[in-house]
């Protein structure tokens, strides 16, 4: 019984190995050219050039196709495709088209207002200021300059000699974007909601040169009913719908990954 | 019975004979009986007006309320996205509504995957893909559409699926772009086809290309209107429904490509392509015929410099002489010129302005899509010559049909204007979108072989030079530049006051920069105080502004008011200087001449040289870094021309200049720790240019009166 079981073992085991020996050669070393595959390479010759290709023509086609193949072969049988970036991202590119196709559903109400309440930030109305200003140019002095005009007005002067500005003088709710647009940052961010009004005052740095303001009215911030920008909402919805499908998939499989990152390492 | 056959056969042949011969008479370029019977027969598909509003809640945001002394909102008008057949072969994959949020400041991907943002959002956007064969591409590449089983379409298949994506497919794209399209697009169906009788009686020549599907042509339109006006913010944010009309001359390729937006929210129902005409003529009748039905149109030339002298030629597109028709025609549908882009200025030319400091600035010298890449012929071909050409066709009494104005715009390929030299992803996405690819990076040996492989698939002569900095890809990509703005002069943020200002030519253009520039001319500008806060709306009350006509006067020469004001973000300003063009008025012979009319830091223009003296600012090649406290942050002057002549037509139009900075290739060396190529030019003075200012000696019946009428003073 002994003996017999060892027998069988040992034709399998031989089988086996011819197999390995015969098929292992036979399989790298055999090449099929699909009719299709040549079809659509002559098409494509054809709409380049505008005829058919000649008997010739289709041969050199074929065996550059042949060559093509036998040359991806022979690099990876050298492992040239392993560690090589170019083909890692061509990979990694194709699996996330599969996957991000997957989700184009119209969002359901509950989903945009969902949606809509955990990215409020994003559609808040910035608080707007209506405010008049003084200029003095950089051109000229500026912080000096300002900085008497300033005294002059605390003293009651109604009119200082000033530069006009080159977008006017007074300015109409404007957001604090609009403001640094027109003055620079530096200038802009003097406006919060609990900027003084009706009073003036500076002088204040612009990337222009000085200016003192009077702000005449503040209309405050704030975050506007989901019907008024529905439709943005459902844009931004759907944008990242396709995304997170990408992310959500990775973060499936990651979990079956442990990675390793040197801690260490210098840049 | 024999007798009467015989006769029967002879009447036939006769009818048929006379029949041909009265179609085919041909009149003046037309064929009269054919336009008749055409008439009768024909609907019109491109004048089919759709209402493509978008129902949009009430938003209770504040806005802010329109300034009569104008605000300047820069934009651009030249955008494509991957509806446009050759962006979606260079990888795009960005869609309108991708390029609107781009413009309102948010980052959006480059197809090699880093973001792209602004520094600044800017205040109005235009999309305009390519009319011919809008959304086709992407059909063609989606496997899953009925007109990809097609074997036309079988080379774009998957073509922007992301494993696509990669610059190493350059080649296979150039290919794809310089070859396949041109056979793909070309083929009709046969004469007997049900669809040949349509495009015949519908007036839609494209109907009878076997490769060309109507709903989705349409459909890809439909979703470029509506995302315009989805995204359309009155007060703060505008946009234009428009496309590009993609033509050039037959025989050598001249570029005579237009970008059109609408004034409105609605739109015909298919945009009017070089299928329809590749005659810019034909385009401006089709305007014409919108214009009737209510919405009304600007169409604006761009790259000029590439058309090979096309664009501002001295006759039409058939070869006939210009006349005052053809002049009329085309002011009221065409009035403004983008100057800049990627692909180059077309200011003027150092061949066609040699006195002039500063015309060698961002040259691009090869026709638009031209394989290999061919020389542009000059002449014909820059905004400064077109205006001479234009006093010297007044003064023949043909009419001035180059009474344009100017604005700049990007003509991005990935959705996102490339406007920052320090910031620069150029414009056809997989191609040029690292510098390696535009050559400002030198290549390593592998990336040599795949140049080669490209310059193969390319069609493109010399793809590598050997420099003292290393070995680069020079596939004129280093031609291209970041640039440009469209900047026009409006009272609010909405698409009615942004349009007027369009088609009053009050706009500028800018290389990418947020200089603005204030323009007037008048007869007692003088007596305006400089320092006082009333000074602009003074010059509106007392003068003329930029794209208007000032009138004679008697023997008083007019002044000219300049302000201009610097980029906060940007280099200081250096000058500002008033280009002049007039004519001999016995000869019509055209002369030029650039003043500077202001210098920063105080000093004073040599009146022997009309030059500013050098203000000093320097770059520091090698980090990018620019001299401190030189330059000005503002220039204001008031300037009278010194050679002024009462009885000469002529024209001017100011350039400001900042201090020199680094140009993109530059960056591109500084910021991966290379030497920057000595062939190319280091730095770049950015700029801006207004609208010119015409001056009238005496109005007559050849005066061409544009679009939007002539604000003119001078003698009541």
């Amino acid at each position: 019984m002994k003996t017999k079981l060892f027998l069988f073992f040992i034709i399998g085991l031989s089988i086996y190995l011819i197999d390995i020996g015969l098929n292992s050669s036979d399989n790298t070393k055999e090449i099929y050219i699909s009719d299709q595959e040549v079809l659509s390479l002559v098409s494509a010759w054809e709409s380049q050039v505008g005829r058919k290709p000649t008997e010739d023509e289709i041969t050199r086609i074929i065996n550059n196709l042949i060559e093509e193949e036998i040359l991806y072969r022979e690099a990876l049988l050298l492992g040239l495709d392993q560690e090589d970036r170019i083909i890692k991202r061509r990979l990694a590119q194709k699996i996330s088209f599969l996957k991000q196709e997957t989700s184009t559903d119209k969002p359901s109400n509950d989903d945009l207002i969902e949606y809509y309440e955990n990215n409020k930030d994003r559609y808040y109305i910035k608080s707007a200021y209506t405010f008049t200003h003084h200029f003095f140019s950089a051109e000229n002095s500026s912080l000096i300059r300002s900085t008497n005009g300033f005294e002059e007005i605390l003293n009651g002067s109604i009119s200082i000699e000033s530069d006009p500005f080159f977008l006017g003088k007074n300015f109409i709710n404007k957001n604090e974007d609009e403001i640094s647009r027109n003055f620079g940052k530096l200038f802009s961010q003097n406006f919060k909601e609990d900027i003084k009004t009706n009073e003036w005052m500076g002088p204040l740095k612009s990337s222009f040169g000085h200016h003192i303001i009077k702000v005449n009215n503040t209309i405050p911030g704030y975050y506007p009913l989901i019907t008024e920008i529905l439709n943005q909402v459902e844009i931004d919805l759907l944008a990242e719908k396709r995304d997170s499908a990408i992310k959500d998939y990775i973060n499936s499989v990651k979990l079956e990954y442990k990675i390793f990152v040197n801690k260490n390492l210098e840049y | 019975m024999n007798k009467f056959l015989k006769r029967l056969g002879v009447t036939l042949l006769f009818i048929v004979f006379f029949v041909y011969i009265l179609l085919d008479v041909d009149f003046n370029n037309k064929r009269p009986v054919i336009g008749l019977f055409k008439s009768i027969t024909h609907s019109d598909s491109a004048l089919e007006i759709v209402d493509f509003s978008v129902d949009k809640p009430k938003s209770n945001k504040v806005r802010p309320p329109a300034n009569p002394d104008r605000n300047p909102y820069y934009g651009d008008l030249h955008v494509h996205t991957k509806y446009s057949f050759d962006a979606y072969v260079f990888g795009v994959t960005a869609s309108p509504d991708d390029a609107y949020e781009f413009a309102k400041g948010k980052g959006i991907l480059h197809p090699l995957g880093y973001e792209m943002k602004l520094q600044e959002p800017l205040d109005f956007y235009s999309v305009t893909d390519h009319g011919f064969y809008m959304g086709m591409i992407q059909a063609y590449a989606d496997t899953t559409t009925d007109i990809s089983q097609n074997d036309f379409a079988e080379p774009f298949h998957n073509l922007n699926a992301p494993e696509n994506l990669v610059v190493e497919s350059a080649g296979q794209r150039s290919n794809i772009f310089s070859n396949v399209l041109g056979a793909a697009i070309a083929k009709p169906v046969p004469w007997w086809h049900p669809r040949t009788l349509k495009a015949w009686f519908t007036n839609n020549t494209q109907l009878a290309l076997e490769s060309f599907e109507y709903n989705i042509h349409k459909s890809a339109w439909a979703d470029v209107a509506r995302s315009a006006n989805e995204h359309n913010d009155p007060g703060h944010f505008t946009t234009f429904i428009g496309y590009e009309f993609t033509t050039s001359t037959d025989t050598e390729g001249g570029n005579l490509h237009r970008n059109v937006i609408f004034n409105s929210s609605k739109a015909p129902i298919r945009p009017w392509t070089r299928i329809d005409s590749i005659n810019p003529e034909d385009l401006w009748t089709w305007q014409d015929g919108l214009r009737e039905k209510g919405i009304d149109t600007v169409s604006m030339p761009h790259n000029s410099n590439g058309s090979n002298g096309q664009m501002f030629e001295m006759e039409t597109f058939k070869g006939n002489a210009l006349n005052r028709k053809y002049a009329e025609q085309r002011m009221r549908n065409e009035p403004l010129v983008e100057i800049t882009q990627v692909k180059g200025t077309s200011d003027t030319h150092p061949l066609l302005s040699p006195d002039d400091d500063w015309a060698d600035f961002e040259i691009m010298d090869k026709r638009v899509g031209s394989r290999p890449p061919t020389y542009s012929k000059p002449s014909g071909g820059y905004v400064r010559e077109a205006y001479l050409n234009g006093l010297t066709l007044d003064w023949t009494n043909q009419g001035n049909p180059y009474k344009f104005g100017l604005i700049g715009s990007s003509d991005t390929h990935t959705g996102a204007g490339s406007f920052d030299e320090s910031n620069y992803w150029s414009k056809i996405g997989l191609l040029d979108g690292d510098g390696i690819n535009r050559g400002s990076i030198p290549v390593s040996p592998e990336q040599e072989q795949l140049l080669i492989d490209y310059m193969n698939a390319f069609n493109q002569p010399n793809a590598l030079i050997e420099l003292e900095a290393g070995k680069f890809a020079n596939t004129g990509f280093t031609q291209w530049g970041a640039s440009g703005l469209a900047v026009a002069w409006a009272e609010e943020n909405t698409r009615e006051s942004i349009f007027n200002a369009f088609k009053r030519k009050e706009t500028f253009a800018t290389t990418g920069t947020r200089i603005a520039v204030r323009f007037f001319a008048g007869y007692d500008l003088k007596t305006i105080d400089l320092d006082s806060d009333t000074l602009v709306s003074q010059a509106y009350k007392k003068g003329v502004t930029m794209g208007s006509d000032i009138l004679n006067k008697g023997e008083i020469a007019p002044d000219f008011l300049v302000w201009a004001q610097g980029d906060k973000n940007g280099a200081p300003l250096q000058r500002i200087q008033i280009i002049k063009g007039w004519i001999d008025m016995q000869s019509g012979t055209p002369y030029e001449k650039v003043f500077d009319v202001v210098c920063s830091d105080g000093m004073s223009v040599d009146p022997l040289t009309n030059k500013c003296p050098d203000n000093g600012a320097r770059v520091n090649i090698n980090d990018c870094s620019i001299s401190q406290n030189v330059g000005a942050t503002e220039l204001k002057s008031v300037w009278v021309d010194p050679e002024f002549d009462p009885t000469v037509k002529s024209f001017y139009y100011v350039r400001v200049l900042e201090n020199p900075t680094c140009r993109w290739s530059t960056w591109d060396a500084v910021k991966s720790g290379n030497t920057p190529r000595e062939d190319l030019h280091q730095t770049i003075q950015e700029r801006a240019w207004s609208s010119p200012i015409w001056y009238i000696p005496a109005i007559n019946e050849f005066t061409i009166i544009p679009l939007g009428g002539t604000v003119a003073i001078g003698d009541e």
